[in-house]
């Protein structure tokens, strides 16, 4: 008789054991370029390019990025970029919940002539490549004042931001049973109160979710602030890059250690943000 | 406190026809029943009273009020839903305080709030959950909770959709009591829709049998149950279902069961020679002959041999064979035949429905619900209703 499993336990069989390896050679193959990232940004300037893994460690160029020595080198101040990217970011994301989640609601909730065209056409501003529209873009932002602006920003990038949140959105109020609603309307709401007070307490984590990936996809956005801004309105992305270099001498080290402390803001939001993404807030609601 | 008329009201979904032409009017305080199996119907009837769905056609009027693009919240109609609709942030207590709280059913003091939630939840059984969340309750006390909401609150018109459908039995039957008392009590208008033919009967000052989105017959229990117009109502109502038997007019007379059973066919009833016939006999209509009734033309006697006796408590299912067919009899177990003994059936002829022929196999579902057979009396004739039974089924 075979022994028998504990729970948890696995079956060592050949073919469990070439699963384990080839998972573990998956997360070695896709953390790769992180790790090396986290080595370069370790390096100083003399070993960037000479060593693998084998070098004398320092932490001076996480100081130097965000020092008056990092502006000099690049002309950017990296601080304020990381504070203009939570600006811009923040502001596309507000924007686009406020105006996002009513549009969800009424895309969810109601069919009406021409709303599925409508949600499509949202939808295509993902698939359409920036470059295509990025030119005239910046001959409209520079004739009317937008251009390097943070109002400029936020209104671009809500182009990224806003068809996350209504279709994320869109399908949580879809699976909202509608009796919820509708037993407001009768105990004696209207509409509007059934809404604030039934629907929108119960999609709570799917604007957690669909604020956080859709700031997370502003925040990486780098063309439109590439063309769109110069230095007051600049974002990390592009600060980041400036680090490289143009026609000096590039700091892999600095562009490194600078794309780690860029990568921070999104993951702490993505950490507090956490305990709202629960699922199952709607259990008991009705019978299941 | 309200009268509440529907005027052929339409709903389509697409090109499913879901209600269509449905007129009823319902009084003041009555308690009325819409009977029908799922998807025939009854919630889309409740939404569209309530006003939860657009009708396509016909006109809703609540207290005389043409209701036609009036808002929910202003109809002043309660509805306990099917699926609860309990809000699920909010406790029990919280829930039940929500209609008194939008201030359209009226103006209640925290006070009044408090005391309506406590004499209603009380009522349900509910009283010791009042702060628990819907998701930390079972089923049943979360249908009593939905219940609870409708009843808390004064309204023209209370609309209760299968209220009781997911209590254990004998909870069903208590506040089956529970709210026939409330209703006289309250004298509310009701509409209450199910599925389940007792709590019609229990229930009802008048019964509406619905299917396919058309009411079939409305009547007091006493009239759906005695004159059901067709063999759809007629297999509605009762458990174990009406027998339904094929026979024929031959020589004068109706013939069935392979000629085991026959009667003079009743001559206002315009039969022909030759013409088919179904004979309505409910189960519990029917009983072995001991010989303790008095003879007469008023019995129909049938021979035949118990094939099954199945104890179900108080009473036993007995299926007989009778005949080239077979007869579902209840009896009371004090007296039932053992399996495989030769017994007599009878029934007052009076009790014996005769359906008209065209729908064919009995047991045919489809054929029953989409061509169902209409009455064209009893055995005894068109206008001899079935005598008053002391205690039916």
């Amino acid at each position: 008789m075979a022994t028998e499993l504990k729970p948890g336990q696995k079956r060592l069989t050949p073919g469990a054991i070439f699963a384990d390896i080839a998972i573990v050679a998956w997360f070695v193959f896709a953390l790769f370029p992180i790790l090396w990232m986290l080595l370069l940004a370790l390096k100083n300037d003399a070993q960037q390019t000479s060593t693998y893994f084998a070098f004398s460690p320092t932490l001076e160029n996480f100081g130097t990025v965000l020092s008056q020595r990092g502006t000099d080198l690049t002309s950017v101040d990296f601080k304020s970029a990381i504070l203009m990217s939570i600006l811009n970011c923040g502001g596309a994301v507000l924007v686009s919940l406020l105006i996002g989640i009513p549009a969800a609601y009424a895309a969810g909730r109601y069919r009406f002539k021409g709303s599925e065209d409508l949600m499509f056409n949202m939808l295509s501003f993902r698939f359409a490549p920036e470059l295509m529209v990025i030119v005239p873009l910046f001959v409209i932002y520079t004739q009317i004042g937008l251009f390097d602006t943070v109002f400029g920003m936020i209104w671009v990038l809500q182009l990224v931001t806003m068809p996350l949140i209504v279709w994320i959105l869109r399908s949580y109020f879809e699976d909202m049973p509608e009796d919820l609603e509708q037993a407001a309307l009768l105990d004696g709401y209207t509409r509007r109160k059934a809404f604030t007070m039934v629907a929108l307490p119960l999609v709570r984590p799917g604007i957690a979710a669909a604020a956080l990936l859709s700031f997370i996809f502003a925040w990486n956005n780098y063309v439109f602030p590439l063309i769109l801004s110069d230095t007051a309105a600049s974002t990390v992305t592009v600060a980041i890059t400036k680090f490289l270099g143009g026609g000096g001498q590039a700091y892999y080290n600095l562009t490194a250690a600078a794309a780690l402390i860029g990568a921070l803001p999104p993951l702490v939001l993505a950490l507090t943000i956490q305990r709202y993404l629960v699922q199952g807030l709607s259990f008991g609601a009705v019978k299941g | 406190m309200g009268t509440l008329s529907l005027r052929g009201v339409r709903k389509t979904y697409g090109s499913t026809v879901a209600v269509d032409d449905m007129t009823i009017d319902v009084g003041d305080g009555e308690f009325f029943v819409i009977l029908g199996p799922s998807g025939a119907g009854k919630t889309t009837t409740l939404k569209s009273i309530a006003g939860l769905v657009d009708i396509d056609g016909g006109q809703v009027s609540i207290n005389g009020v043409d209701m036609t693009g009036v808002e929910p919240y202003h109809r002043n109609v309660a509805m306990a839903f099917e699926s609860y609709a309990l809000y699920p942030q909010k406790t029990v207590a919280q829930n039940l305080a929500s209609p008194l709280r939008s201030g359209r059913s009226g103006s209640f003091s925290q006070d009044e709030q408090q005391k309506r939630i406590d004499a209603v939840t009380s009522t349900l059984g509910i009283h010791h959950l009042q702060q628990r969340l819907p998701r930390e309750l079972s089923n049943g006390q979360r249908q009593r909770t939905a219940l609870g909401r409708v009843l808390v609150r004064p309204a023209d018109i209370y609309l209760l959709d299968e209220p009781l459908s997911h209590l254990d039995a004998k909870l069903r039957a208590q506040m089956r009591a529970e709210l026939k008392q409330i209703a006289q009590s309250s004298s509310t208008t009701t509409i209450y829709v199910t599925h389940d033919y007792q709590e019609a009967l229990a229930l009802g000052d008048r019964i509406a049998i619905l299917r396919e989105g058309r009411f079939v017959q409305i009547g007091t229990p006493e009239e759906v149950w005695r004159t059901p117009v067709d063999t759809f109502v007629a297999t509605s109502l009762g458990q174990p279902e009406m027998n339904l038997l094929p026979g024929a007019v031959r020589g004068g007379r109706i013939e069935f069961l392979g000629g085991a059973g026959s009667f003079p066919a009743p001559a206002d009833l315009g039969l022909r020679d030759g013409q088919t016939v179904q004979l309505g006999i409910r189960p519990s209509e029917l009983e072995i002959d001991r010989g303790h009734r008095p003879g007469g033309d008023r019995w129909l006697r049938l021979p035949g041999r118990v094939l099954l006796a199945e104890r179900l408590g108080r009473q036993v299912e007995l299926d007989v064979h009778v005949g080239d067919g077979q007869l579902i009899v209840v009896e009371d177990s004090d007296h039932a035949a053992p399996e495989g003994s030769e017994v007599t059936v009878q029934i007052d002829l009076a009790d014996v429905h005769v359906f008209d022929g065209a729908s064919t196999a009995a047991d045919d579902g489809e054929a029953r619900v989409h061509r169902a057979a209409p009455r064209l009396g009893s055995a005894l004739g068109r206008h001899s209703a079935p005598m008053p039974e002391e205690a039916h089924q």
